[in-house]
């Protein structure tokens, strides 16, 4: 007997991450998705954005890697409350990782929680975890071929950081081609030119940040 | 690169339907997988033959239908179909900025049971 069912596979991920969002709202904290390829600059980026506030926004952060807990431990030493979820292999967060972890965070005390994806430019982008918002981060020296490469993470996400603009002298990279193309698949895309090195950049993005959340 | 967690999540769909309708077991399974969706059709079949073992889909067929990446171009409005797995630029002007209307599902449509 034939049967029609006409439901997404990913039905049960979907649900989970509206429920987390739920609970995010609840809380009245702003949740932001970082995704980009491994040794972009996220936990470099967090260290910076957590000293630039200095404290102006209270930021939480939960850090998503294969193993290990060198980035908890960079955030931890900033006096930030962070938790580590290691995948164990996968190559990206789900949604019931994050609804495992969420209550071991001062949700309440939280203007904005930072959730570091896995480093990989592919499947992050198709698992939502309950966030107000995608964003992602890519260093120049990945080169400029990226947006065209990895469309989705580029059209998925609502800001682009370009990191390591610093050493925009020392590579081919070709930085009007990504901006360029970047729009083309995203018009809606904000863009930032940062190093996480120097700071430069870092101002207006953490002023955008802001704005953002007192929406 | 994540199709065991498809094929898992596929079969969970699948065998709570069955029970629900009061049914013993699946002898198929169809699905509807767009080519942008990140799924490789092969690793999900791989993944299902093994999954299925000990469930009441055991003996289960798995069919994949692939849905091409199609929409409408923002700029000349004209409607494109591809085989690719990702449209970049309009098929007939070049534009780049597209609606993408099909290609990213990753659905079950329908089982046949017993």
């Amino acid at each position: 007997m034939k049967v029609k069912v006409v439901t997404n596979i990913l039905v049960a991920n979907e649900r989970i991450a509206a429920e987390n969002k739920k609970i995010f709202e609840e809380a009245g904290v702003y949740v932001i998705n970082i995704m980009s390829g491994p040794g972009a600059g996220k936990t470099s980026l967090l260290e910076r954005t957590i000293r630039e506030t200095d404290g102006k926004i209270r930021i939480g952060v939960i850090e998503g890697d294969i193993a290990g807990t060198d980035d908890a431990e960079r955030i931890e030493n900033l006096g930030i409350p962070v938790v580590q979820i290691n995948t164990g292999g996968a190559c990206h967060l789900d949604a019931n990782m994050i609804r495992e972890v969420m209550n071991e965070l001062p949700l309440k005390d939280l203007d904005i929680l930072f959730v570091e994806n896995v480093g990989n430019l592919v499947c992050p982008a198709e698992f939502k975890l309950g966030e107000d918002m995608k964003i992602m981060l890519l260093s120049i020296a990945e080169g400029h071929d990226k947006p065209l490469k990895y469309p989705l993470m580029f059209q998925e996400s609502s800001a682009l950081l370009l990191n390591k603009i610093d050493l925009l002298p020392y590579t081919n990279a070709d930085l009007g081609k990504i901006k360029q193309d970047s729009l083309s698949l995203n018009p809606k895309l904000n863009i930032f030119d940062i190093s996480c090195k120097t700071g430069e950049g870092i101002g207006e993005w953490v002023k955008w940040l802001t704005a953002l959340i007192k929406k | 690169m994540h199709e065991v967690s498809i094929a898992q999540g596929l079969l969970d769909i699948a065998i709570e339907n069955c029970k629900k309708g009061g049914y013993k077991g699946i002898e198929l399974i169809k699905v509807k997988i767009g080519k942008a969706s990140g799924v490789m059709p092969d690793s999900l079949l791989f993944a299902f033959e093994a999954m299925k073992v000990g469930t009441i889909a055991e003996k289960a067929v798995l069919v994949i239908d692939e849905i091409p990446v199609s929409g409408v171009c923002n700029e000349c409005k004209s409607n494109f179909s591809v085989d690719d797995a990702y449209v970049t630029s309009c098929p007939k002007c070049g534009h780049m900025s597209l609606t993408i209307e099909t290609g990213r599902e990753l659905n079950i449509d329908e089982m046949e049971v017993f």
